[in-house]
């Protein structure tokens, strides 16, 4: 009976010890440094000085943060819709009998998904938003446009970078999206075609429900990527040297921005701390596509 | 819900013991960690020691300085060697206090000087080799690298910007006043076509400090104060916004690029880029930004900036001896020679200039000229922060059209908060 | 004869919806591949083609044979396998027994799992630092592949529970009858089941340490010792060398191996279950 009970913990256990080493350790010692006067000051004699840096951290939630919020929160929530419908769509079709070439087509979309992504984000900085040497200018002025600066206005901006980053995410998710369907009984269709079910019913009443499970995570995972996402809209338009104008902020550049930029580690683990709560909220918010059981 | 929190805490309380044990451990690591990892420097001084400069500049010149200085040295066993790591001054952070894995010394320029002595991880230059050392060394390098009386940067060689044209495209000669300047970009500058005059990258703070400092204006005093939205600093940002738009996008990447393939006729911009210029086959022609003078009167004055070797406080306990003698090599004028002759960089040592090639270089005369209305980066533990708000200025004012009075009080708040934040 | 028109109309429809999509996903990466073909000038020529005008190979040159290019992809792909078996192992074995067991406490592990998953990673380079240097990890690979497959443990588990939970407990139960035991049933029935989970899952874990160049080139303090993302970082982040068309050689070079192993895989994407006849 013990041994009955200890297994499956006796098999979560590498994976446990892993995730306690990587991803706890780190979050416990953050929460450690926000206790402290580490700050260039104080580099390497910092002492726990209580919870000082919390009262500060507050601070840091102004009005700017909650702006910051409101453009993730819409950034996300767009980027996953898009994701989750173009995804979709496409790996319907790239299942769709009779389509020969679709192995072709799986393997050309999945491109984008093989550049390291630091790579494709500064490939499109400059070869395609670039006013000077990007594509998509040399085509506008080529119709006898004026140049546009993909990066200047922060409605634009926000544009191009959802641009980018569905670019970069869509391979996963209808690769995802594609294993997912593979999963779906077949019998299921068979039975519902002899009922008269055409396919957009069959879609929905049979498809979708069945890979809804199966895709769940890796949809909650991503939509954790995509809340997080930093590279795309730092390096598009606020890299030191680069900064285009635009001011659009997430809540993570906003905090890279206004406390981390200062070298006060205790200072901005308090604020990564708290910002960690306000996912956490956020992921209380989106548990209920996860209900697995 | 209440299993998830209890498990939460609980994974969070073990997280944290084991956080404990981390830190509390640490002054142990510390020191034992050097046992098995250089036992070379406690060895009698005939036994070999290899030195580690950690840099994030340009290989070739690295190069150029530990084949200058390795021969010197051969007798006393000690050696240089360069390594390159990107992101240097955050590596510091981690590293500049591990006599294990860190490196000896460090080579970079001096604005973030101030950051690591605050964090104290360096060790002053006096306590190692005498003052005689720098003492033929030109005196805007040596300051750059002091903080409060204190040497702690050995100067190597200096950079300001410069005025850098295609002898095939530039008509005429280089003006004398920026007025003229502007007039000339305004006649030669078709945007709609991408042919430029003039390229700068213009939302930079660097590349706008001719113009700041020109004014009067200032980024940070010497108390460490921001000066974003000091009158003359306005001035200077509203007047730099007019050329911003005729020299297109400034980033590093298009300006460069721009003038690397004829579409630019000029470009204001450091040595660093001398090298691809010269390897896109371009006819280059240099001048100094001080013999261009402002509406008031007064020439550009760019910053200039002083690249130079700091050493390693942990390393100076154990490597002390080899790092004298390596800095003794490193002060020697055939060190700014070989860098001269390598990429074009202006020595700190005033006796390099008096070998003929050295003296002969055209480039490197200019950046000595400049060096005369210069003003040396601040090197204060506060600059670090703002570059962040001068730029966000900029390209607010540039990019975005905001005009320049309230983007300077805003900059100027965003650098009052960043100071604050620092303690 | 009307609905055959029809199927093939709507087949032709599909093509050409595909081809166009291709086409646009793929102009980037066009674009990178002319110039990196081109010389140095045609960055900025007005009339951009996507066959340069003068084609050569100088840039793959300079990157293949002047840079340790080879040595960093050696590297990357020691990382990548070490990090994916790491990862995989760990993964598969917690998300097999999250899938087929309910025992106390599972779902909350994999509800805190998720929320840990939260936190910004950035954030944990100084924790990582004290980790490594406390295990004499610093410069070692192994250093690394204990990060990369810690972070991507979280997403492995999840993605594969999913999957299993799908793979009917039946055909398990056949073989149990049989005498096979855990290890055996999960490598002889659940991973072939489960294939393109445990495919999305490895090329996601495989494109994670693809990707990082951060930690790579903080943690691994020779270059030598670099990630062909770590050591393209490097060579980008210096002024000296900033080249458009080299920088595009660079980034093509960098994809072309995880391309390779895309069209690799490919086939083995079909899953068990629609080939292997599970229910009739």
């Amino acid at each position: 009976m013990l041994r009955r009970r200890a297994k499956p913990w006796l098999y979560c256990a590498p994976a446990l010890m892993l995730i306690l080493i990587i991803i706890v350790f780190p979050i416990a010692y953050t929460g450690y440094i926000s206790l402290t006067n580490m700050n260039l000051y104080h580099w390497q004699d910092y002492e726990v000085i209580g919870l000082g840096n919390y009262a500060r951290a507050l601070f840091k939630f102004d009005s700017g943060f909650l702006s910051a919020l409101g453009t993730t929160l819409l950034w996300t929530v767009l980027n996953m819709a898009i994701q989750l419908a173009a995804g979709f769509l496409i790996a319907l079709g790239l299942n769709a009998p009779g389509l020969r070439l679709s192995r072709l087509y799986k393997t050309l979309l999945m491109v984008p998904w093989a550049m390291p992504a630091y790579i494709s984000i500064l490939l499109w900085r400059v070869g395609m938003f670039n006013t000077e040497l990007g594509l998509l200018n040399k085509w506008i002025s080529a119709l006898g446009f004026e140049k546009v600066d993909f990066l200047a206005g922060n409605g634009i901006a926000f544009v191009s970078c959802m641009v980018l980053n569905l670019w970069m995410a869509l391979p996963f998710m209808i690769s995802t999206i594609d294993g997912a369907l593979q999963s779906v009984d077949r019998s299921l269709y068979e039975s519902a075609r002899l009922d008269g079910a055409g396919f957009w019913t069959q879609t929905w009443k049979i498809t979708i429900p069945s890979i809804r499970p199966v895709i769940a995570p890796s949809a909650v995972m991503t939509t954790f990527i995509t809340f997080k996402q930093f590279d795309i809209i730092y390096l598009l338009t606020q890299q030191r040297g680069y900064m285009t104008g635009a001011t659009l902020n997430t809540v993570i550049t906003y905090v890279h921005q206004n406390a981390f930029a200062s070298n006060n580690y205790g200072l901005s683990s308090a604020v990564s701390m708290l910002l960690f709560v306000i996912i956490i909220a956020f992921s209380f918010a989106t548990n209920r596509s996860l209900r697995e059981d | 819900m209440k299993k998830i929190i209890a498990v939460l805490l609980s994974v969070l309380l073990l997280a944290s013991l084991l956080a404990a044990c981390g830190t509390s451990d640490e002054p142990a690591g510390g020191s034992s960690a050097p046992e098995s990892a250089a036992p070379a420097s406690e060895e009698p001084a005939a036994a070999p020691t290899e030195l580690t400069v950690w840099h994030d500049g340009d290989e070739t010149l690295m190069q150029a300085i530990a084949d200058t200085v390795n021969p010197m040295l051969a007798d006393s066993g000690v050696s240089v060697t360069f390594e390159k790591r990107t992101g240097l001054s955050d590596q510091l952070k981690l590293y500049g206090g591990d006599a294990a894995n860190g490196p000896d010394m460090y080579l970079w320029a001096h604005d973030s000087l101030g950051t690591f002595v605050a964090m104290d991880i360096l060790e002053p230059l006096g306590n190692l080799v005498d003052e005689s050392v720098w003492a033929d060394y030109l005196p805007l390098t040596v300051d750059a690298g002091q903080i409060g009386g204190t040497q702690y940067l050995l100067p190597v060689y200096f950079e300001t910007l410069l005025f850098l044209y295609n002898r095939d495209m530039w008509q005429g000669e280089v003006p004398a006043t920026t007025e003229e300047l502007y007039e000339y970009m305004v006649a030669n500058t078709d945007t709609a076509a991408g042919t430029y005059a003039v390229v700068n990258q213009h939302s930079t703070s660097y590349n706008v400090s001719p113009f700041i400092y020109g004014f009067g204006g200032y980024i940070l005093d010497a108390e460490g104060n921001p000066g974003l939205n000091d009158p003359k600093t306005i001035e200077a940002v509203e007047y730099n916004k007019k050329f911003a738009d005729l020299e297109a996008d400034g980033d590093y990447n298009t300006v460069t690029t721009l003038f690397n393939e004829g579409k630019a006729a000029a470009i204001i911009g450091g040595p660093w880029l001398v090298p691809g210029i010269r390897a896109a086959g371009i006819d280059l022609g240099v001048a100094s930004l001080s013999d261009m003078t402002l509406p008031n009167g007064s020439p550009l004055a760019p910053f200039s900036g002083v690249q130079g070797i700091g050493v390693m406080k942990a390393a100076a306990e154990t490597n002390g001896g080899a790092i004298a003698l390596a800095l003794e090599a490193l002060a020697s004028p055939e060190v700014g020679i070989a860098l001269a002759k390598a990429g074009g960089c202006a020595p700190a040592n005033s006796l390099s200039y008096e070998d003929a090639d050295v003296a002969a270089d055209e480039i490197i005369a200019a950046i000595e000229r400049t060096a005369e209305t210069a003003k040396p980066m601040p090197n204060a533990a506060e600059m670090n922060v703002m570059w962040g708000p001068v730029d966000s200025m900029l390209a607010a004012v540039n990019k975005s059209g905001q005009d320049a009075a309230s983007a300077a009080e805003e900059a100027q708040a965003a650098a009052l908060q960043a100071i604050a934040d620092m303690q | 004869m009307k609905r055959k028109t029809k199927k093939r109309l709507g087949c032709a429809a599909l093509n050409i919806v595909f081809i166009l999509l291709c086409f646009v996903t793929l102009i980037p990466i066009l674009y990178a591949v002319s110039v990196s073909f081109s010389g140095a000038g045609a960055a900025l020529s007005g009339n951009f083609s996507f066959i340069p005008a003068d084609p050569t190979l100088e840039n793959y040159r300079a990157i293949l044979f002047d840079e340790p290019f080879m040595l960093w992809l050696k590297n990357s792909l020691l990382l990548s396998a070490g990090t994916v078996a790491v990862a995989m192992l760990c993964g598969v074995t917690a998300a097999y027994a999250c899938s087929r067991w309910r025992f106390r406490g599972r779902r909350a592990v994999l509800r805190v799992l998720l929320v840990l998953n939260a936190f910004p990673q950035v954030l944990s380079l100084f924790a990582y630092y004290r980790i490594l240097r406390l295990g004499g990890l610093l410069n070692s690979h192994a250093g690394l592949i204990l990060i990369y497959a810690g972070s991507m443990c979280v997403f492995a588990i999840w993605n594969m529970k999913g999957y299993f939970d799908t793979i009917p407990i039946e055909i398990e139960e056949a073989s149990r009858m049989d005498g096979a035991n855990d290890a055996q049933l999960i490598w002889k029935i659940v991973l072939p089941l489960a294939k393109p989970a445990i495919i999305v899952t490895c090329v996601m874990v495989l494109i994670t340490v693809w990707n990082e160049y951060l930690f790579a080139t903080t943690f691994l303090l020779e270059s030598d010792y670099y990630s062909l993302a770590g050591g393209l970082y490097q060579l980008q982040s210096n002024d000296y060398t900033r080249s458009w068309p080299l920088f595009t050689a660079a980034s093509i070079l960098a994809s072309l191996p995880l391309l390779l192993i895309f069209f690799r895989i490919q086939k083995y994407m079909v899953s068990g279950l629609t080939a292997g006849g599970v229910k009739g």
